[in-house]
């Protein structure tokens, strides 16, 4: 194993009872803490800023102009050599910096530049936000750099094109850049992001108060510009008359990768998982089902391996061991219960929410008093802190909650786009 | 890498045919004993080219099956040693999915004449790594007892050090990997015995277990170990009855093993001098499950024990193996006095490796 390579890490109870199927393991992958690649360069990445330029932005004055600071910072954090430029969007998409809709090399003369073009934007027009990725992706296509990467700001709702407009732009968008998006304010749809950030293997997020956005617009472009290595696929092959039930990043978040399989040979088939940055570790839940075999013997269920262009990174391997002994059939391995205690988390606050809009007040206490439940069991303190904003919570251990008559919209946004966040198991 | 001296002083290992120098102890292809000519052990042989279950030829480099998935089986999964004065054979058994017992086995001389020295050790269950701490406990145990023997070291001197030097070993592995479920350090039971023309001396920790069965009309057997189980210390406190204690939960419990979290038992060593001929039987707790008394072990192994050593451990093992396989088993059989005539027959053993039938039907 060269120090290039990622680690795998595989938490599993392997035993399984006499006719069992179902193989759970959690796959815990770790990029190496430097020295990925033959050093990525400053050259090797590019970067687009998003800033929502439409008329409610002036509204109240104070967001346009945290808008321009926290883009402004973001510009800051840019490294010498790295590709970028900002784009205006409204229900058009125009090149805020440079002009002439190429990327430029950050250097101190441009982004000095580039920080005077966004002081001079102003709000007005409507919001298309499929138009700004679509300028987005034709400046990524123009760019040699490997890591490309995205930062997009709105405040409102995708009016000024249909959401087969922006499901389309999307797809077109997939594995060229991957995206971060921020809502400010209250006015915006978080499924519409979420819709982004998940396609373009993002994070989604709500900025409540603009006067926060300058810190998380730093926050995110350092993140952004610590990635040493793109494009890395998490490959799993599965034995014949086997069945992958799903693949799920389920830390930092979660991030459900079923659907997003890339068959690469008759019995493999790769996930995309973006760009990683020096020693990032993540979480990934795996479910197989494999044709049972007798007591006594031993099945590969899955090899999962890390591919970095068409090099295999690091491996790892979940097997199936059939025993009559209870005593090791019957363990639960505690990772996987934790992660799929998570997982369910996640679904429960998005289905109480949803339920809630709807006016389904049983169904939305039923499902949030669950979430209470899992957040306090799970020790997910973030997300009790959050529920607790939007149901008064009566005894969290058995999840009895009353809704909140009135909750503000902040928080109910924060809770929904957050909801996906998870904890990783005490060790 | 070790210094490979000039070629022409290596021969094939007698386990897997890849070359072996004179200062080896180990063959460093399959880790079969080499410390003396005729002396050879349990090696991992390669994996089956073909898969049995699914007949794909593609296996890959970690042993799975690239179609179906299945584990390719070990050449531990089966194997045999035949040194012509002793043999032994160990089977995974029907119910377990590895092989975690382990034996080495060497014959030898003395001054006084030829020497069967064989050790037999069974990975404790529930512990993670048991088939590694069963081999290098074997492995380590041999190592030691054969110069010793040779050079003439009394007999319980030479077992008690070689216990320890198992003891090292198995505590030398190290933990479980972090992501296992089994918590437990890696440990073994312990069995030893060391056949001269003179005296049988056995050594043990656990509940792997020496016989001696002596020749006669009808034959008659003894257990010359006491299991280190919470079986035996049931029966000894009058709790249990010597008839319930197999049938008991308890009786695979055992209280004495080689392992990091070592047990306060120490290993127990008695010299026995036979009033006839006969043969030494080690078995592992997969034989004498099904044949709890010693009599009936006798009386299936001693009419062709003393001729035919490896027929009568294969005889057990099938035996043990029809009765439902529930554990490892390994047996190994030592006539007594040990038949300097009989190892000629195998005196040169590249001739004659021992036989691995890789590709047994274990299905379901």
């Amino acid at each position: 194993m060269s120090e290039q390579d990622f680690t795998v890490a595989v938490f599993q109870n392997e035993y399984l009872p006499e006719g069992g199927q179902d193989v759970n393991a959690i796959v815990t992958v770790t990029s190496p803490d430097s020295g990925m690649t033959a050093g990525p360069g400053s050259a090797d990445a590019a970067e687009v800023i998003i800033v929502d330029c439409s008329g409610s932005m002036g509204t109240p004055r104070a967001k346009i102009a945290q808008a321009r600071a926290a883009t402004a910072a973001a510009i800051d954090v840019i490294r010498d050599g790295v590709a970028f430029a900002v784009i205006a969007g409204t229900h058009v998409a125009v090149g805020a910096y440079p002009h002439g809709g190429t990327l430029v090399a950050a250097s101190p003369q441009t982004r000095d530049e580039a920080k005077r073009a966004v002081a001079g934007l102003q709000p007005g027009g409507g919001t298309a936000i499929g138009q700004w990725l679509a300028m987005a992706r034709e400046l990524f296509l123009r760019s040699p750099a490997a890591i490309r990467h995205a930062i997009l700001l709105t405040d409102g709702k995708d009016e000024h094109e249909t959401p087969a407009d922006l499901t389309a732009e999307i797809a077109a968008c997939e594995g060229l850049f991957s995206c971060d998006c921020r809502g400010v304010g209250t006015d915006w749809v978080v499924s519409e992001l979420r819709r982004v950030s998940t396609g373009l293997l993002g994070t989604v997020d709500i900025v409540p108060d603009p006067a926060g956005l300058t810190a998380d617009f730093g926050a995110m472009m350092e993140k952004a510009m610590g990635k040493q290595v793109a494009d890395v696929r998490l490959r799993v092959w599965t034995p014949q008359q086997a069945t992958l039930k799903f693949v799920k990043q389920v830390a930092p978040a979660v991030d459900d990768l079923t659907a997003r399989r890339t068959q690469t040979g008759p019995q493999a088939g790769d996930y995309p998982t973006g760009a990683w940055g020096a020693a990032e570790s993540r979480d990934y839940h795996i479910c197989v089902r494999v044709p049972a075999v007798g007591v006594g013997q031993e099945m590969l269920a899955a090899r999962v391996s890390l591919v970095v262009g068409d090099m295999i990174a690091g491996q790892g391997l979940i097997r199936a061991i059939w025993t009559d002994d209870e005593g090791l059939s019957t363990r639960i391995n505690s990772e996987v219960a934790h992660y799929t205690g998570q997982a369910e988390l996640a679904q429960a606050i998005q289905d109480g929410l949803e339920a809630r809009k709807r006016g389904d007040e049983d169904t939305a206490t039923s499902k949030l008093g669950r979430a209470v439940a899992l957040a306090q069991e799970s020790g997910n303190e973030g997300t009790a802190k959050l529920l607790a904003k939007v149901v008064d919570v009566v005894d969290a251990a058995t999840g009895t909650v009353r809704l909140k008559k009135s909750v503000d919209d902040a928080d109910e946004m924060a809770l929904d786009t957050r909801s996906t966040v998870t904890v990783r198991t005490k060790k | 890498m070790t210094e490979e001296p000039a070629d022409g002083q290596s021969r094939p290992c007698p386990s897997c045919g890849k070359p072996v120098w004179p200062e080896d102890n180990f063959c460093e292809s399959c880790r079969a004993v080499l410390t003396a000519p005729g002396v050879t052990a349990v090696g991992t042989t390669p994996v089956a080219p073909v898969c049995p279950h699914c007949q794909s030829g593609s296996i890959s480099p970690d042993g799975y099956c690239e179609s179906c998935g299945r584990k390719m089986p070990s050449g531990r999964d089966h194997a045999e040693i035949d040194l012509g004065q002793l043999a032994g054979v160990t089977d995974r058994g029907v119910h377990h999915y590895r092989n975690e017992d382990a034996l080495a086995l060497s014959a030898t001389n003395a001054a006084a004449g030829p020497v069967s020295i064989a050790v037999v050790c069974d990975g404790v269950s529930g512990s993670d790594r048991g088939d590694e701490a069963s081999q290098v406990a074997v492995e380590a145990a041999l190592t030691v007892l054969e110069p010793a023997v040779r050079a003439g070291l009394d007999e319980a001197t030479a077992s008690t050090q070689a216990v320890q030097a198992a003891q090292a070993a198995v505590a030398g592995i190290g933990g479980p990997p972090e992501s296992s479920m089994a918590q437990d350090a890696p440990s073994a039971t312990f069995v030893s015995a060391i056949i001269t023309t003179e005296a049988v001396t056995v050594c043990w920790l656990g509940d792997s277990r020496a016989y001696w069965l002596a020749d006669g009309n009808p034959p008659t057997g003894q257990q010359l170990t006491t299991d280190d189980s919470l079986a035996t210390e049931l029966v000894s406190a009058g709790v249990l009855s010597a008839e319930e204690a197999p049938e008991s939960p308890q009786a695979h419990v055992v209280t004495g093993w080689l392992g990091a979290d070592v047990s306060d038992r120490s290993a127990r060593v008695l010299r026995f001098v036979p009033p006839s001929a006969g043969a030494v039987l080690l078995c592992s707790d997969g034989l004498w499950n099904y044949l709890p008394d010693s009599a009936d072990i006798a009386a299936r192994a001693m009419p062709t024990a003393q001729a035919d050593p490896l027929g009568t451990a294969r005889k057990l093992v099938d035996f043990a193996l029809q009765a439902g396989g529930s554990d490892n088993i390994t047996v190994v059989v030592a006539p007594f006095p040990p038949a300097a005539s009989l190892a000629a027959n195998s005196a040169d053993p590249a001739s004659e490796p021992p036989t691995q039938p890789g590709a047994r039907s274990d299905d379901e």
